[in-house]
């Protein structure tokens, strides 16, 4: 016990204050996240190619300066669906990483690690490359929702198989868990695999890049087709807060606490898959914000999840944005696909957290 | 108002481990169950908290377990299990809050903020509001935990309606002094007019606080009543396989330390 508080207070968990409230500290965070997400908005507006400045747009918005006709096209059709684009994902990714991190009650849940972003892809495969034979009639009734609903709908297919091999009697195996999150990517690959498989020239230039995830290619169609529900899940969020803390403590506790946990748990499995499938299907496989955001966050602000969800939200839209502009500004006039920025980024952080907490598997 | 149990059975993977016990868990009173290990206790107490399907019927204050919303039976009673392990580093206040969750704490609202202190000064915690909890002892974690259910239920009698405790080996991995601190809890609960269900191991602390003793063998209740009914040599030996004396000394010069002798 000796080493268990350092003299700053900082101790192998994170940061903790005099009281043990952080809620003071956590909605401080929050504030400034805020401001830095749009910080960030901006930047990731004027950064690129071009070299409209933050000032100019911010003069064409208050109707003092003129854009060049250029310079409008680039950013109001190019760059600011992209942008928006950009916080739709990130915060998705974010909050479904903090979300089911939660429910299983285990730190190392992410849907891009055990495999509900592989079901989520495999589902917009299937409407990519099925679209126009087989899935013909799915497409013309659903319209631009067909991808998203089918990446949703192989997002909750995976989400609830792992909840039920890797759950016993409320208990989370980590390592069960993780085993079975390789086995349903590697399922969920393998049917991709066919799909590759019997794809046209077209598709299959349209389903590398769209794999590689990216942020290219955002139109206000696709922000029209993810954002509704990308929406409805993060404002599932903060009703989902309570159940959350309750279920740190087991699932027996929470229900003696009196949260009503079966009803609980389905709903964050559907917010978990609808998240995560309307990500993947207009970005692709964009992986590590959803571990790297909320495991900051939560040595800064604590694991309470009325606060890790928005904060989670805000830093995740923020990072991505970042990330995005590393992705086109690194190698102009060309670009990198933004999931090797993040996996480049995010995959060290998460061999960082295994190494700082070897003893999490043994949880 | 009470707490009522009627031939409440339980099997967990084909094995009956609760044969139709039957138990009345009256406000007042702090009820101890008691056996040897696997004798049933904790498949009863988890049945009658609601965590497991049983047969038979469980009432709480008069009304159906089985027709109770989680969040109306965590208006009426706590749970304390036997452990809580955490996967994310909660400061011992954020979990102690925890128990202000249901919002049937029973002190006015503008009180709320600062009962998680008042509860930690309880259970002889006082300054580990800040600690975190994955860095304690297992005995100081029971104790947090404690406090969180104390959170919950802070007034035993709330509108008119007595409340409970349950507690599933709540002095199990603690040290003497701190024994007798969580009894004193439990009792006076009971005396405020709350109700306490605690399973226990140590006969000495059963005869000392139990108002009521019910003793579990092989998945049945053998005995229910007063602690100087129930702890007789014959039930004693029977139930426990063991032939112990009640109130007999050591031999010799053997020193023995009886929680009783407690100032």
């Amino acid at each position: 016990m000796a080493a268990v508080e350092n003299i700053d207070g900082r101790s192998r968990f994170g940061w903790a204050v005099a009281d043990g409230d952080r809620s003071a500290r956590a909605r401080l965070a929050i504030l400034i996240l805020v401001v830095a997400l749009a910080a960030t908005f901006l930047f990731s507006l004027t950064a690129g190619a071009s070299d409209a400045s933050i000032r100019s747009v911010i003069a064409d918005w208050l109707g003092l300066g003129e854009l060049s006709a250029r310079d409008r096209i680039i950013i109001y059709d190019i760059r600011l669906p992209r942008t928006i684009l950009g916080v739709l994902i990130g915060s998705a990714l974010a909050v479904s990483g903090a979300t089911m991190q939660g429910l299983f009650r285990n730190p190392l849940a992410d849907p891009g690690i055990v495999g509900v972003s592989s079901g989520a892809g495999l589902g917009a495969i299937i409407i990519i490359v099925l679209g126009g034979s087989f899935a013909a009639p799915v497409v013309s009734l659903l319209g631009i929702y067909a991808l998203p609903i089918a990446a949703f709908l192989g997002g909750l297919a995976t989400t609830m198989l792992l909840y039920r091999v890797a759950t016993r009697r409320g208990q989370t195996s980590i390592a069960t868990m993780l085993l079975a999150g390789i086995a349903l990517g590697a399922l969920a690959g393998a049917f991709s695999g066919v799909m590759v498989y019997i794809a046209n020239d077209q598709q299959l230039r349209d389903l590398t890049f769209w794999g590689l995830g990216s942020l290219a290619g955002a139109t206000w169609t696709k922000i029209a087709a993810a954002g509704p529900i990308i929406a409805a899940a993060l404002i599932a969020g903060p009703f989902l807060a309570r159940g959350l803390n309750a279920l740190a403590l087991g699932e027996a506790s929470a229900r003696h606490l009196g949260i009503p946990v079966q009803l609980f748990k389905n709903i964050s499995i559907v917010t978990v898959a609808a998240a995560t499938g309307a990500a993947v299907a207009v970005s692709g496989g964009i992986g590590f914000v959803g571990i790297v955001v909320p495991h900051l966050l939560r040595l800064l602000i604590g694991p309470d999840h009325r606060f890790l969800l928005p904060a989670a939200g805000l830093l995740g839209a923020s990072l991505l944005l970042l990330a995005d502009v590393v992705s086109r500004t690194i190698v102009a006039p060309a670009e990198l696909p933004i999931g090797i920025v993040t996996a480049a980024v995010g995959a060290p952080f998460f061999l960082w957290i295994l190494l700082r907490r070897r003893g999490i598997l043994d949880l | 108002m009470s707490i009522e149990a009627k031939n409440v059975s339980v099997s967990l993977g084909g094995n009956r481990i609760v044969h139709s016990a039957s138990l009345v868990a009256r406000p007042g009173q702090v009820t101890a169950i008691c056996g040897p290990n696997g004798s049933g206790k904790t498949t009863l107490l988890k049945a009658v908290s609601g965590d497991l399907a049983y047969t038979g019927e469980v009432y709480m204050n008069g009304r159906d377990l089985a027709a109770m919303r989680p969040w109306e039976a965590a208006s009426i009673r706590g749970v304390l299990p036997q452990a809580t392990s955490l996967s994310f580093p909660f400061t011992v206040r954020e979990i102690v809050a925890l128990g202000l969750m249901s919002g049937r704490s029973g002190v006015l609202a503008g009180e709320e903020r600062r009962l998680p202190e008042r509860a930690l000064a309880a259970v002889d915690l006082e300054g580990f509001s800040g600690r975190f909890y994955q860095e304690l002892s297992g005995g100081e974690q029971q104790r947090v935990q404690l406090a969180r259910v104390l959170c919950q239920m802070w007034a035993p009698v709330l509108s008119g309606e007595p409340r409970y405790l349950f507690l599933d080996e709540p002095v199990s991995s603690l040290d003497i002094k701190h024994q007798l601190i969580i009894m004193r809890i439990a009792r006076d609960f009971a005396r405020r007019g709350g109700g306490v269900i605690a399973i226990l191991h140590d006969l000495n602390l059963t005869a000392m606080f139990a108002d009521q003793v019910v003793l579990m063998h092989k998945g049945r209740i053998a005995a229910a009543g007063t602690p100087a009914d129930v702890l007789n040599d014959d039930l004693i030996e029977r139930v426990f396989d063991c032939a112990l004396r009640v109130g007999a000394l050591p031999a010799g010069n053997i020193p023995f330390i009886l929680p009783q002798s407690a100032a």
